[in-house]
């Protein structure tokens, strides 16, 4: 039982903490007890999390059943390990909102010098199906190393932007570092190789630099460079081969194809098929025809196909509301930050995650290229899923901290 | 502005990029895939989801007239293969070449291409298909190993297929027509009705056969076969065969080079009861030739090669190498043997255009009388030619006719009586009532094949006659018309004007059997009055009982009826002359017509080629046949009473007295033979048929029967001659053949003169009309 006296001395108490916390390079304490865990974290962002992935989960199993049944002999083989990865996930997610992210800060150079390591050190490893070097194996589990890269640079960036937010006009300051850490991390990935990741790490530097305030001429000049490139590649049909080479990429409704393409285009051609076949409602939960062994492993990537054709377009746009409701409060947490370094992370991250998904859906409905790119919460697979709640996990220790009304 | 405030405003932009443009960019596209593409994208899905299994529909039976079935499609199976369920990797190599090599060995198929059929990535390949049962075992044990060996049972699978057959192999085998290799009908009814036929196949969604049947969850997507409609043909199998056995023969007997026709048809229906061209083919093998064609095929040498102008001018055919003599040979042997199948498979009746000639007469003189340009006290001269401008056209008879009437100018089937009956037609009447028979248009028939005539043009008009045409045309010379035109212009003649639709099918039926469609009677005009109609019957049953047409009469009927022979320009046989086409076209009974016939012989080579010789005798044989059959009444002339056979009754055990009260009351004459007072035997025995007023023999002791009389010569004599000759011997005579008039000669008897024999002993005696006309 607690005197009025032992609760205003604890109050004056948790305000020297915190004040000390934001002098004190912006460190805090924070209590561990499991009592505390949803303190201060922001619950219409943790609610949108958990709604998408049960929805996701629900999704993913539907999805699989088939190929897990005729490949593997077990129904719920995906459904099993997926849970198992979000509960893990879960686990992590919490823990990772306890801790304060003002160590990231600190650690920002050195996680990037393990995102270069992991790169390297791929590389020399056996390759995985396809002849790719992607992955890093623990034991049972294993990481994509683009993904230690992703969540490396966007620290990077943060912490940059957030120290040098005096000079970021500046060519030296505001440009180059981040054209550097992504021109060596875009070559190490070319060697995977891995490209869509060096689209998604290209695209994540270039909204870091913009948001932490370098000169829009820049930007252009860049935007320039691109455009040159793109038409000179073009201008010498190299641009022609290049999509063609592009696993038939936007060929895939061709009806007279080539034998030798069908393969590469097959995975996008049972995509559109199984979008279409959904219209405004869908086929109903389950009903999908198109994983029937048509659309090959639509457990992963193209996850979202099969979520078109049973629900609709109803169905699919309610999702993707629910993914534009957590950019847009993740984007709310950083702006209310408490600190530019808080407030660029987030915002990195919460790109990360909308860019993830908006590709995603490109690659899917033959926009572009089939990448591998996966659905935040709805594709198979630990590594990928883990990472996002582990981001998830500092987004919302980001959210701990902001000036936003909790409940 | 501050950093803050700059970075507050650009995430904004940021934020308004990411779901403006990005998740506006998705949202379009999705909605674009779904909501505008939607329709076609499921159109493929299903597409390629259902075409993964079809279940094939059963096709519908062909029925006669009378139920019985011409063509049905039996239960079999059909292989398909899901090679995608096969492993990957060397395991999958090992599957696979086990799957091709045992399918090799059960099916008769190459390995080598089964192999390559194992290595598709799909879910569904058809092996192949229509195997029987035994077939059928040997796969159902391969699942069974292949379950053991590699749990791949599923590899394989059967379903439901059909296979047709035709009860009565090349019965119709024309009108009925064949299926190819996935069940789409190619020729005759199963081409024209394949819609109805065929049914709709159905389809099961792969995924609950994709692999096995162990599926753990009912897809529940199936889309049942909708078994094809049945047809009920017009065709009477009866007639049919009764047709096509005397059509055979006539073809043997008049060394026929080119095969026959005959149609028989409801004149007042339009219904086809028959319709033949002879020699068919199998129609559960058409895609064989029959042996006499093989042999041809398989002598073709150098000389054919040289005679069909395989070899190019500039080469010695003499001195070919060897592999260019084979390389042309089996070329010309690939075109022959499929020229013979084009042949075989020819529905003549409806495909082939020919002169019709004198058969035309009938028509000629319908458009006269309706036309009203002759009349009793017209008189047409025939001097055996007849002059026009520069042509001189002869008439068969070359001591011409005489001074005749319309009515004997179609007798005597005169040329020049016809030309100048066709000139009081004239020119643009001609061509109307020719449009107005139907012969410009095809009949409309539902069969395939049917050809267009072929009419006088000049300056580029059709029916734009010259008086030569004119002349030619009104004896049925060069115009050409197919034999279903010609029946059906006949049967106008004979019905009392009208024009009827001529058909094969009568009724559709659902797989149920119910009636979906009954094909009615369609008068398409009236072309001749009634009275015109009723008149031209008067003369044809004149001419078929004593005309030129008389070799049709059938007896016991009053059939009408007009011979035709026509030229067909071309030699068909290389000897050097002309070829004919000998047809006979007519109808009973000529007071009420009910059928028609045509007959037509292509190219007669037997020395014969007159149509009252070669086609008139087995249209009479057909139709004597027939015309019982389809229950029309018989009219007897008093003649033909005396001739008609009736069963002898039991006699024997009576008293003689009694015997011979009972013959008499039979209608017969007895004879007494012997002293005792019952009758021991009888001489024919009960149940021969004997003439009325033939004799019958009883024995009243033994010693009486072994008393013979001598068979005398029968051939020679005509009826009545005959008859008396007989009956001075104490035999009796049962009459064949054509024993219409006062010219009907025997040719034939069943017993050889000198034989002996015991009295009362039927003989059959055949006759025959002795004088050849057109």
């Amino acid at each position: 039982m607690s005197t009025i006296e032992n609760t205003s001395r604890r109050r004056v108490q948790n305000y020297e903490r915190e004040r000390k916390a934001s002098t004190k390079r912006g460190r805090r304490k924070i209590n561990f007890s499991l009592l505390n865990i949803g303190k201060g974290i922001d619950m219409p962002f943790i609610l949108l999390i958990f709604v998408l992935l049960a929805i996701g989960i629900t999704m993913m199993f539907s999805a699989s059943y088939p190929v897990a049944y005729y490949e593997i002999g077990d129904s719920y083989y995906y459904l099993k390990r997926q849970l198992l990865f979000a509960a893990i996930g879960l686990v992590i997610m919490v823990a990772v909102s306890f801790v304060d992210y003002h160590y990231y800060h600190r650690f920002a150079a050195v996680i990037l010098g393990v995102s270069y390591f992991a790169l390297l050190l791929v590389l020399v490893l056996p390759s995985q199906e396809g002849g790719v070097h992607r992955w890093i194996g623990f034991g049972a589990f294993g990481i994509q190393a683009s993904e230690i890269s992703k969540f490396a640079i966007i620290l990077f960036m943060a912490h940059w932007g957030s120290r040098y937010y005096d000079r970021m006009g500046t060519l030296k300051y505001g440009v180059l570092p981040g054209a550097a850490v992504f021109l060596s991390t875009a070559i190490l990935l070319l060697f995977e190789p891995h490209y869509s990741c060096i689209v998604i790490i290209g695209i994540l530097t270039v909204v870091m630099m913009f948001v932490s305030g370098i000169k829009i001429k820049w930007l252009a000049i860049g935007a320039g460079v691109l455009a040159a490139l793109i038409l000179l590649l073009w201008a010498t049909g190299m641009l022609t081969y290049a999509m063609e080479r592009m696993d038939g990429w936007g060929q895939a409704l061709n009806e007279d194809l080539d034998r030798d393409m069908w393969n590469s285009t097959w995975q996008t051609r049972n995509s559109l098929y199984a979008i279409g076949s959904g219209g405004l409602f869908g086929l109903g939960l389950g009903q999908s025809r198109q994983k029937y062994l048509y659309l090959p492993e639509p457990q992963n990537d193209f996850i979202f196909a099969i979520v078109c054709e049973e629900l609709g377009l109803v169905g699919a746009v309610i999702i993707l509301m629910i993914f534009a409701l957590l950019v847009w409060r993740g984007v709310i947490i950083s702006l209310r930050a408490r600190d530019r370094f808080g407030k660029l992370l987030g915002i990195g991250l919460t790109t990360h995650i909308g860019l993830q998904v908006v590709l995603n859906i490109l690659v899917i409905t033959d926009w572009l290229p089939n990448t591998g790119i996966s659905l935040p919460f709805f594709s198979y697979g630990g590594s990928s899923l883990l990472s996002l709640m582990f981001e998830m996990g500092v987004i919302l220790a980001v959210s701990r901290t902001s000036n936003i009304e909790k409940s | 502005m501050g950093a803050n405030q700059k970075l507050r405003r650009r995430t904004v932009w940021l934020l308004i990029v990411i779901l403006a443009v990005g998740f506006g960019a998705v949202i379009t596209r999705l909605a674009f895939l779904q909501l505008v593409q939607g329709e076609e994208l499921q159109r493929r899905a299903v597409e390629q989801q259902l075409a993964d299994t079809p279940i094939s529909a059963k096709r519908g039976t062909i029925y006669d007239t009378n139920g019985k079935i011409l063509a049905q499609s039996a239960s079999v199976w059909r292989v398909v293969m899901a090679p995608a369920n096969f492993d990957s990797g060397e395991e999958g190599d090992e599957q696979r070449a086990y799957v091709a090599k045992r399918l090799a060995e059960i099916l008769s198929l190459d390995e080598e291409e089964l192999l390559e059929d194992t290595k598709q990535n799909t879910y569904y390949v058809s092996v192949k298909r229509r195997i029987e049962s035994t077939e059928k075992d040997q796969i159902i044990e391969l699942q069974n190993e292949l379950g053991e060996k590699y749990q791949k049972a599923g590899v394989i699978s059967l379903l439901d297929d059909y296979k047709r057959y035709y009860p009565y192999s090349d019965l119709a085998s024309s009108v009925i027509g064949f299926t190819g290799s996935e069940d789409q009908g190619l020729w005759g009814v199963e081409y024209q009705y394949n819609d109805y036929l065929a049914g709709t196949p159905g389809r099961i969604i792969s995924a609950q056969n994709g692999i096995s049947t162990e599926m753990p969850f009912d897809y529940n997507q199936n889309i049942g076969a909708i078994d094809g409609s049945s047809l009920v043909l017009t065709i009477d199998e009866t007639v049919q065969s009764i047709v096509e056995k005397y059509m055979k023969q006539g073809v043997i007997d008049n060394d026929v080079h080119e095969r026959g026709v005959c149609i028989v048809m409801d004149v007042n229906t339009g219904e086809i009861l028959a319709m033949a061209s002879v020699n068919g083919f199998d129609l559960n093998d058409p895609f064989t030739i029959n042996e006499d064609q093989k042999k041809e095929v398989d002598a073709i040498d150098v000389e054919y090669l040289i005679k069909h102008d395989y070899i190019e001018e500039d080469k010695d055919p003499y001195k070919l190498s060897e592999t260019e003599k084979n390389e042309l040979i089996s070329k010309a042997k690939a075109e022959a043997e499929s020229a013979a199948l084009a042949r075989n498979w020819r529905n003549k009746a409806i495909s082939d255009t020919y002169y019709p000639g004198s058969v035309f007469k009938m028509v000629t003189l319908s458009m006269a009388l309706q036309e009203g340009v002759v009349n009793s006290s017209s008189r047409f001269g025939c001097s055996g030619a007849y002059q026009l401008y520069e042509d001189t056209i002869h008439c068969h008879n070359t001591a011409g006719h005489g001074t005749q009437t319309y009515q004997e100018c179609l007798y005597n089937s005169c040329n020049p009586g016809f030309i100048q009956i066709g000139q009081l037609v004239g020119k643009t009447k001609f061509w109307e009532y020719y449009q107005a028979f139907g012969f410009s248009d095809k009949t409309g028939i539902d069969l395939p094949g049917e050809s267009d005539d072929q009419f006088f043009v000049h300056d580029g008009v059709e029916g734009n006659m010259l008086d030569t045409d004119l002349a030619v045309a009104s004896f049925g010379q060069n115009f050409s018309i197919t034999p279903i035109q010609m029946i059906t212009a006949a049967s106008a003649v004979a019905n009392g004007g009208k024009i009827v639709q001529p058909h094969v099918v009568k009724q559709i039926l659902d797989s149920e059997g119910n009636v979906v469609k009954n094909t009615s009677t369609e008068t398409k005009r009236q072309v001749i009055s009634e009275s015109v109609s009723k008149e031209m019957c008067q003369i044809l049953e004149e001419n078929a009982t004593t005309g030129s047409g008389k070799n049709g009469y059938v007896a016991g009927y009053r059939v009408g009826g007009k011979t035709g022979t026509s030229e067909k320009l071309i030699d068909v046989n290389d000897d050097g002359a002309d070829d004919y086409i000998a047809s006979f076209c007519g109808f009973a009974p000529a007071n009420n017509p009910q059928y028609a016939a045509l007959v037509f012989f292509d190219a007669p080579l037997g020395g014969n080629y007159y149509g009252s010789a070669v086609a008139a005798p087995v249209f009479a044989s057909i139709m004597s046949e027939v015309l019982p059959y389809l229950e029309v009444v018989a009219q007897y002339t008093d003649e033909e009473m005396s001739n008609i056979d009736a069963a002898a009754g039991s006699y024997t055990g009576m008293s003689v007295e009694d015997a011979v009260t009972a013959v008499e009351g039979d209608g017969f004459y007895a004879t007494v033979k012997g002293e005792g007072s019952t009758v021991l035997s009888q001489n024919p025995m009960t149940g021969a048929a004997i003439p009325s007023g033939g004799t019958i023999v009883l024995y009243t002791d033994d010693s009486s029967t072994a008393e013979k009389v001598t068979v005398p010569n029968l051939i020679g004599y005509g009826p009545s001659e005959v008859n008396e000759i007989a009956a001075y011997s104490g035999l009796n005579v049962s009459v064949t053949g054509t024993v219409s008039s006062s010219d009907s000669v025997s040719i034939g008897q069943s017993v050889a003169e000198g034989t002996e024999v015991s009295p009362g002993t039927v003989i059959t005696v055949t006759f025959s009309g002795n004088s050849i006309a057109d």
